[in-house]
């Protein structure tokens, strides 16, 4: 598979997820484990473009796929337009659901550059935050679809 | 008040960059090499006897490296077998379904998980009691320990307290601690009044909710060392947990703390001494990570509470009379804040008859540990949801009602203390606008029913002390250094702090985490004041290292310190600013072996503030579906006394967080067991939180009442918030169909019930 743009081979058994292989085996501890059963969104990565909960993908369904994780937004040390929002706007506290969330922002605003309030919070709500209400995460998405529009 | 340069500002949190590019280090992301898995095999029964276990089979499965079970931790002169802390594994008896009965080291989870199914443990199931109400009385099984009940929630709160009754303990019963404050004469009160409320409110046991679970890895070294990397609140509380448990000195244990994702009460040691206990004798770094399943079975939530409340009130709005009851569950172990709910019934108003009983009563099921504002919820819940009713009774605009009878400086509290200065009425009535707001939206046209809801509750919060220093590196730039873990964004607020102190900008300062080795003594982050306790010790470090620089720089200089300036990277002669000196220079002549003067090391010592309770009020409006019964929440307005917001950002978001996680306990979560004492709801689909969808913007409203001695104005911040919102809901629902729920969580099917109820 690809992953972050590098072409990766791994070697395991079938039963491990992809969220496994990439912390474990790629080092790449950016997706988190928060509940095992694809319910808080804290291991979203993109597969083939599409955000999904690493915790449920097993791994060799991953085979010939390209991966983009966390770890992989930033191009050349710029932060993603969403990475800068959150850091702006207070988006965070904890910053554990962070990369989940990032990774669900960033594949929405690639399909719908320009959402409305509630278009944000249907796209996140399979993203649990516990510290922040979301209130600042949802400011911070918005703001970040005006500049990724600019 | 004089204009501040940096403290007030809403600056960006200093660990955000690491954090949005998933750089940040939790406790399961920390690795060593030759790291193992560690497991726990919790108990199938909520009360048994463990006659056997054999391990013997698990021992022997390839790449287990140990197992271990009570057996393998003697117990130390300072056993306490009413503590769950020093429950470390369950002895003779399991008290909870999921209490660590064994545990293993394994190569890899699949291998330890294994090696549970291998563990064979014959257990005596005994008769289990899981309410608390029933587990009063005297024909329930009775979970009592050896040894002395945990005392120590209730002497903190009624340590000042001049009128308080602490009744005997009697062993033959469930009930572990118990409470009787009583002001005045409740049955003149009653006699006084118009009117008369009486209800019960039933609050579940609720899960603190950390995205991250607990999560931590132990390494020994030859001389009998324990360094453990740990996702906690509190790195010193670890290492004294440890050192009671283990059986070992202080400086035989080096505790180090990870990023934390969230701990809110619920994380200080609860599983460090069973991964440290793993590695010792494995031999090798362990590192245990709880599953989902196991955070919502067996963890530590907050406490399920009984409240029984009959209050009395004049047609003129003066409340006469407040009697409570309230029965607390603390699961199988001691250490509820029955104390804090019992104060908080009477705590925001005035009255002159208060009688509150409250009984600490053991079950069969998790014990309790904090959750942001131990009890606050539980008593917000009931306190609030009464004052309504006796509003509406009487005809009086509920937020009106509060504000004629809201407590100030003076007014005495259940436990005998009165209050200090605190800005309840100035909360509440800021809140005036969004009040007067959520009724004009309570008029328009819709399709649901609407409702309005207005609540408020304070906490009294910790207070210190604190410790840092400030040295300046060869980059010119000031290093700050304490042991607190950044729970809530307090190094931001502390750089802040520092910078201030200092006059440097924000971008100067660094803040650095040490652990138990590496730095001073560090309060745990909780009880609301990190910030607060920590603030004026940091200020104290800042100084005291601008002073020594400033000393150095006038003898470098030829001058007095007093015709200083120091700027971000220099210091000049404010009159003359060619005459200067770069603060890379400074640090060349103050270290080094051709220095002239001496290191520069700031020194910050704080003792315990001033007592700084923060009141907080909210206005929820909801919309309830008449065909369902579900709730929905349409607006959040969340007032509270902050002092002065040393980062408004920080602060704002802070009072969110608190105010989403009350309208949780309100509408949505709870912790559901069954008969046998097994969580229905152990995963993140049936335990429901709230998510982006379920929620509106919240607005803020800060308040400031200057009180007590924090940094620049600063008063505690991080636990009000989660008192009243549920009280605020509760209401507005009560509002929206015309009935009322006692029982929360507010479920679609508990309106259809009140509503039939009502007829």
């Amino acid at each position: 598979m690809m992953v972050n743009g590098q072409p990766v081979t791994v070697e395991t058994e079938p039963n491990r997820t992809l969220l496994e292989v990439l912390r474990e085996d790629l080092g790449l501890t950016g997706s988190k484990e928060g509940c095992g059963t694809g319910d808080c969104g804290a291991c979203t990565v993109h597969l083939n473009g599409r955000p999904v909960t690493s915790c449920l993908v097993l791994a060799p369904e991953a085979d010939g796929c390209e991966i983009v994780t966390i770890e992989g937004l930033a191009q050349s040390g710029q932060l993603h337009p969403v990475q800068q929002a959150f850091i702006q706007y207070g988006g965070l506290q904890c910053g554990i659901c962070t990369p989940g969330f990032v990774m669900a922002a960033t594949a929405l605003l690639r399909d719908n550059p320009n959402p409305t309030e509630h278009e944000v919070r249907e796209a996140i709500a399979g993203n649990l935050c516990r510290c922040t209400g979301y209130d600042k995460i949802v400011r911070a998405i918005l703001a970040a679809s005006d500049v990724a529009e600019r | 008040m004089s204009e501040h340069q940096i403290v007030g500002k809403p600056l960006p949190r200093v660990d955000a960059r690491e954090k949005v590019t998933g750089q940040a280090i939790y406790g399961a992301d920390f690795r060593l090499p030759g790291m193992l898995v560690g497991r726990f095999l919790g108990s199938a029964y909520a009360h048994a006897e463990i006659r056997r276990i054999d391990t013997s089979r698990a021992e022997a499965l390839p790449g287990v490296y140990a197992v271990v079970t009570a057996a393998d931790l003697p117990r130390g002169e300072h056993y306490d077998a009413g503590s769950r802390a020093h429950a470390v594994f369950a002895g003779d008896r399991a008290l909870f379904v999921g209490q660590p009965v064994a545990a293993v080291a394994a190569e890899d989870l699949a291998t330890a998980q294994e090696a549970l199914r291998l563990i064979e443990i014959e257990y005596n199931p005994l008769p289990a009691v899981l309410d608390p109400v029933q587990a009063m009385d005297p024909s329930s099984p009775v979970i009592q320990h050896e040894g002395p009940a945990d005392r120590s929630e209730m002497d903190v709160h009624t340590q000042q307290a001049a009128d308080v009754k602490t009744l005997e303990d009697n062993e033959n019963d469930n009930v572990v601690n118990k409470v009787d404050f009583e002001q005045g004469d409740v049955a003149r009160g009653f006699a006084e009044a118009d009117v008369i409320v009486e209800h019960t409110y039933r609050v579940p046991m609720v899960h603190q909710g950390y995205v991250e679970p607990h999560s931590q890895t132990a390494l020994w070294d030859s001389s009998g060392r324990v360094t453990i990397w740990i996702s906690t609140q509190g790195i010193f509380d670890v290492r004294e947990r440890l050192a009671e448990t283990l059986g070992l000195s202080a400086s035989q244990i080096r505790v180090i703390s990870t990023e934390i994702g969230g701990g809110f009460g619920g994380k200080m040691a609860l599983f460090a001494p069973l991964v440290a206990v793993l590695a010792r004798k494995a031999k090798r770094p362990v590192q245990l990570v709880l599953s989902r399943h196991e955070e919502l079975q067996a963890s530590n939530p907050a406490p399920l509470s009984v409240v029984h409340l009959k209050t009395g009130v004049k047609r003129d709005g003066t409340i006469t009379a407040i009697q409570g009851k309230a029965v607390v569950d603390t699961g199988a172990y001691s250490g509820a804040p029955m104390t804090v709910i019992c104060i908080m019934l009477g705590q925001a108003y005035k009255c002159a008859n208060v009688r509150i009983e409250g009984y600490e009563v053991l079950t069969n099921k998790p014990s309790v540990t904090a959750y942001r504002a131990p009890g606050g919820p539980n008593a917000a819940f009931s306190i609030e949801s009464q004052v309504d009713e006796m509003a509406r009774a009487i005809g009086m605009d509920p937020l009106e009602f509060r504000l004629r009878n809201a407590a100030e400086e003076g007014t005495m509290q259940p436990h005998g203390r009165a209050h200090r200065r605190i800005g309840l009425k100035e909360t509440l009535a800021a809140l005036r606008p969004a009040w007067e707001d959520a009724k004009r939206w309570k008029q328009e046209p819709g399709d649901q029913w609407r409702g309005i809801g207005v609540a408020c509750g304070g906490w009294e919060g910790g207070r210190g002390p604190g410790v840092a220093f400030m040295v300046l590196d060869e980059d010119g730039m000031f290093r700050l250094v304490c042991g607190v873990v950044d729970l809530t964004g307090s190094h931001t607020s502390l750089a802040q702090i520092a910078a201030e102190a200092l006059g440097v900008s924000p971008a100067r300062v660094r803040v650095v985490k040490s652990d138990t080795d590496t730095g001073p003594w560090a309060p745990m982050s909780a009880g609301s004041q990190t910030t607060y306790g920590m603030g004026p010790a940091v200020q104290e470090a800042a100084a005291d290292a601008r002073r020594q620089l400033l000393r150095y720089a006038a003898a470098y200089l030829k001058t007095r310190a007093g015709k200083l300036t120091l700027a971000d990277d220099q210091i000049y002669v404010t009159d003359k600013p060619e005459k200067h000196v770069t603060l890379k220079k400074m640090y060349d002549l103050a270290n080094g072996w051709s220095a002239r003067f001496k290191p520069i090391l700031g020194r910050g010592t704080a003792p315990r503030r001033q007592p700084a309770p923060s009141f907080a009020a909210c206005v929820a409006a909801v919309e309830v579906d008449p065909e369902t019964g579900k709730a929905s929440i349409r607006r959040l307005v969340a007032a509270q006394d902050v002092g002065q917001a040393i980062n408004p950002l920080s602060v704002e978001g802070q009072i969110q967080g608190g105010t989403v996680q009350s309208v949780g306990i309100a509408l949505w979560e709870e912790l559901a067991f069954d008969e046998q004492g097994t969580v229905r709801n152990p995963n993140l689909l049936d335990y429901r939180k709230a998510t982006a969808a379920d929620l509106p913007f919240i607005q803020t409203v800060l308040v400031n009442v200057p009180a007590g001695d924090g940094a620049y104005g600063a008063k505690i911040v991080g636990e009000p918030s989660i008192v009243p919102p549920v009280g605020a809901v509760a209401n507005a629902v009560a509002d929206a169909i015309g009935a009322r729920v006692y029982d929360l969580p507010i479920m679609p099917e508990r309106v259809w019930r009140a509503l039939a109820a009502r007829g």
